[in-house]
């Protein structure tokens, strides 16, 4: 925010004005041109449902992370304390409040699509280990098949929702690609149930990154600031 | 501390072995934590003075704060410094941090120098770090450990967004919504604002919201459900007493809730003194209940009961018209012979509402019983009966007997003449026990069944039905007429089951000439009914005639043709005058003239009996004479009542 010295006071009250919109939050820019009330119900329509969706997804995943954390692993340090780290954290990711804020929502809207492009291989091949677990219980089986489900759902909401708020962007391919399969398959019981609790720690995070980033455009686009 | 140390050496030492195969990229981090849980155990609680962490909080997704204990036993070493040292790992840096972890692995005690210490230990109180926003980010994996004099007491590794625990939500209020009509409960709107820490406006953080309640002096909390919305509706409060609310907030989808706000006192307003404790309230509605059970069961008893003078007494008798001599219940089961026995008591039937048709005309006859008929009675009946029966009767009453038949007068012979007369004739054979009804065609009786009237009549009706019955229901023909207007009555049914009404004659066609072509029916009855029609006949004829607005139907004329009135006629040898004789035409009534005594015979069945002719002139009392010509439609004055003619009209229609 800083104000070049202009001698002119029409030059410099200009660049406060536009010093003023950049240093806002960004994306403010008004999805429906003319300000048209179908435009917008519609736009609010598609917001509420993805973010229903999201949170569905995001209970989804706490869910079957706390059914398997309870039957397989007990919460025990050797797992919690593991911090494998997720395939997704490659993707460049806001941290923070203030990242989200500054981060251009079309920006957002591609992350998102990205990262839940990548939890498709992921989330297929979940559902098939885990009928090799041990006693599955079916809570997590029927959760997981749910998810895969959910996952592509989203998906679809979000190339629905960019097409409308950034009509013109070219399409996003970029995922991460996931290499975890071999350790879920491992011999190793206990390794395996580690690979296991770590990727659902991880869809765990990446669905409330979801979620978190779907309501906050929500608020941003759909309802101005003003949930 | 240098026990510690050593206990922790072992433990690491022997869990390292454990772990040798597996993945765990800190298996240090791993198992200092389970060694230092094992010696936590085996410690009991935390008075042996050992710092632990109690709580790491996140209350608005945006910074977090750590909290430990500090108990530290003294005089066992010198009260060292407890720090907190964090490690996050920084998502792409993350095999960076994989090798140092794994270093690490190989001393233990060596910490890299990605530890950083607490940035805050003050804003959080006491025995807290507090990481502020630029020191925390969210879907990122930290560790922290607490060291006393450089040893690790305790590391704990979360991620932010697990911790989140909110603040309570603020500026509690209620409003009263409304208060029950007894004034005994209430129920209030209780609102509040999110925490003013956790930014929900623009969606960083969604909250959903507990709320609790009780009353002052009880201990248990009442909970409800959580709810998206800051306010919230509380029902059925007492009036007479004070509330305390608090509401708590969390991360929806988290589990854990965050403090509970400050308790709100929630006074609701004092009733007047009217309001009754439930406790004395009567059972209003129980006893409404019994009551009603109690009278339905003395109903129900004394409905039942064998007990008339009871049920006389409570539920009298709804009085029912009453015809004298007529049982209701025998027009109900449609018994038509009965009732046209009975009919034919009464004489003093009218059928007002036939008189605006002034086409039908119908004759009465009187059918009294054979058996008890008597000739003088008949005649007596006959000439003591005014004319108001006739007048009433919308047309002369046709005491006389003999006439079985109503029929229409001229007017209605010109109308259908020619499409009646072949409807009639084909449906004219049916037999009239069609529906019983048959004989009472021209009898209110049938008025009475109009809707079976039309049934045969379906077969009967076309052709005008006429009846001439005894005095009683006029409206034989009336009534036939009404029912089904286009029932010409030209027609004759049979007088079927009734013995008395035996007058009527079935039309068996219409010749367009217009005299009517009776059919031979039932002659059973046709004598009976003859006799006595046979009887007023005569008496009528010669009331009739003299006075004005006499009418004189054909039935009229021939009652007065045959002098004799024959009761014994109650055979069957003279049926076919039942069916013939109502129609007279010109020639049978001359005819018949000349043979007074011969009632029976005279309108031969042989005859051509024409159908409706119009009276032309009334002659002597010996009969009348019958115009064959057509009359005017036009005039309907002529038909002022079952087509009979009074003397002036006969003027005026005379061509």
């Amino acid at each position: 925010m800083e104000s070049k010295g202009s001698s002119c006071k029409g030059s410099l009250l200009l660049l406060l004005v536009s010093n003023m919109l950049l240093c806002k939050n960004v994306a403010s820019v008004p999805v429906c041109l003319n300000g048209a009330v179908s435009c917008e119900k519609y736009i609010k329509d598609l917001f509420d449902h993805a973010v229903m969706q999201s949170h569905y997804y995001h209970v989804l995943s706490t869910e079957m992370f706390k059914e398997f954390d309870r039957r397989y692993t007990q919460g025990r340090e050797l797992f919690t304390n593991t911090f494998n780290g997720c395939h997704t954290s490659s993707l460049p990711t806001p941290e923070d409040k203030e990242q989200a804020q500054q981060t251009h929502s079309e920006d957002l809207l591609n992350l998102i699509h990205s990262i839940l492009l990548s939890w498709n291989d992921p989330l297929y091949h979940l559902v098939s280990e885990v009928r090799g677990l041990q006693e599955a219980p079916d809570a997590i089986l029927s959760r997981a098949i749910e998810i895969e489900d959910q996952n592509r759902r989203l998906i679809e909401g979000m190339e629905k929702i960019t097409s409308q708020v950034h009509p013109g962007a070219k399409e996003n391919h970029i995922y991460s690609v996931w290499s975890g399969l071999p350790s879920l398959q491992m011999a190793d019981e206990e390794a395996r149930l580690s690979a296991f609790y770590n990727l659902l720690r991880c869809l765990r995070r990446d669905s409330h990154k979801i979620d978190n980033f779907l309501k906050l455009l929500k608020c941003r686009i759909a309802y101005n600031n003003n949930c | 501390m240098d026990l510690w140390q050593l206990l922790l050496t072992l433990a690491l030492a022997g869990s390292s072995d454990a772990f040798s195969g597996s993945e765990a990229i800190s298996p240090t981090l791993d198992s200092a934590s389970q060694s230092l849980q094992s010696l936590n155990a085996s410690l009991g609680t935390n008075s042996s003075g050992k710092p632990e962490f109690t709580k790491c909080r996140s209350p608005e997704l945006e910074t977090f704060s750590c909290h430990w204990t500090d108990k530290i036993q003294h005089g066992l070493e010198s009260p060292g410094s407890i720090q907190l040292f964090y490690i996050r790992s920084l998502g792409a840096n993350l095999k960076q941090l994989t090798s140092e972890i794994q270093t690490a692995r190989k001393n233990t005690q060596d910490w890299t120098e990605e530890w950083k210490e607490c940035p805050d230990y003050v804003s959080a109180g006491e025995n807290s770090c507090y990481f502020n926003s630029s020191y925390t980010s969210i879907w990122v994996p930290y560790c922290i450990k607490l060291t006393n004099n450089g040893g690790t007491v305790e590391q704990k590794c979360f991620s932010v967004e697990e911790i989140v625990q909110p603040d309570p939500p603020i500026s509690l209020n209620w409003t009263l919504l409304n208060i029950s009509l007894t004034g005994i409960h209430a129920d209030i709107q209780v609102r509040w604002e999110p925490p003013s820490s956790a930014d929900v406006q623009k969606g960083w953080i969604v909250l959903e919201y507990e709320l609790q309640y009780k009353q002052v002096n009880e201990t248990q909390w009442k909970m409800m459900d959580p709810v998206m919305s800051t306010s919230v509706p509380v029902y059925s409060l007492r009036l007479d007493k004070e509330y305390e609310v608090r509401v708590r907030s969390r991360q929806r989808n988290s589990e854990k809730y965050g403090v509970f706000s400050e308790v709100l006192y929630v006074t609701l307003p004092q009733m007047s003194s009217f309001v009754c404790e439930e406790d004395l309230e009567f059972p209003w509605f129980l006893t409404t209940i019994f009551g009603i059970f109690g009278l339905t069961a003395i109903l129900f008893v004394v409905i039942f009961s064998k007990q008339q003078r009871i049920k006389m007494l409570i539920l009298p008798p709804v009085p029912v018209p009453k015809i004298k001599g007529i049982d209701p219940d025998l027009l109900k089961e449609g018994k038509l012979e009965e009732v046209n026995t009975i009919l034919a008591i009464h004489d003093h039937y009218k059928p007002e509402f036939y008189n605006d048709d002034s086409w039908v005309e119908f004759i009465e006859l009187d059918i009294d019983d054979l058996d008890e008929k008597t000739e003088g009675s008949d005649t007596d009946r006959l000439l003591n009966s005014d004319r108001q029966k006739s007048l009433n009767l919308l047309g002369a009453k046709d005491d006389d007997s003999g006439r079985t038949s109503c029929y229409e007068p001229d007017l209605l012979e010109t109308d259908f003449n020619t499409s009646d007369i072949d409807d009639g004739t084909s449906e004219v054979a049916q037999p009239q026990r069609l529906k019983g009804e048959a004989d009472l065609l021209c009898l209110d009786q049938k008025n009475q069944n109009k809707p079976s009237y039309p049934h045969a009549s379906s077969v009967t009706h076309r052709p005008s039905v006429i009846r001439v019955e005894e005095d009683k229901p006029q409206p034989l023909l009336t009534g036939e007429t009404e029912s089904a207007p286009q029932v010409v009555p030209t027609q004759i049914n049979n007088p079927s089951s009734l013995a008395n009404i035996d007058f009527y004659a079935q039309v068996s066609d219409i010749t367009p000439a217009g005299s009517v072509v009776l059919s031979p029916g039932q002659r059973n009855k046709a004598g009976t009914a003859q006799s006595s029609v046979h009887a007023e006949e005569v008496s009528l004829c010669q009331a009739n005639f003299i006075a004005d607005n006499a009418y004189f139907c054909e039935s009229d004329a021939k009652k007065c043709i045959p002098s004799a009135p024959h009761t014994e006629v109650k055979s069957l040898t003279e049926p076919r005058f039942n069916q013939e004789d109502i129609y007279i035409t010109t020639e049978s009534l001359t005819t018949t003239a000349g043979r007074s005594g011969t009632v029976k015979h005279t309108p031969s069945s042989e005859l051509p009996v024409p159908d409706y002719t119009s009276i032309h002139i009334v002659q002597s009392p010996q009969g009348l004479l019958l115009n064959a010509t057509a009359l005017p439609l036009s005039d309907k004055e002529f038909l002022s009542s079952c087509g009979y003619v009074s003397t002036d009209q006969l003027n005026k229609i005379m061509p």
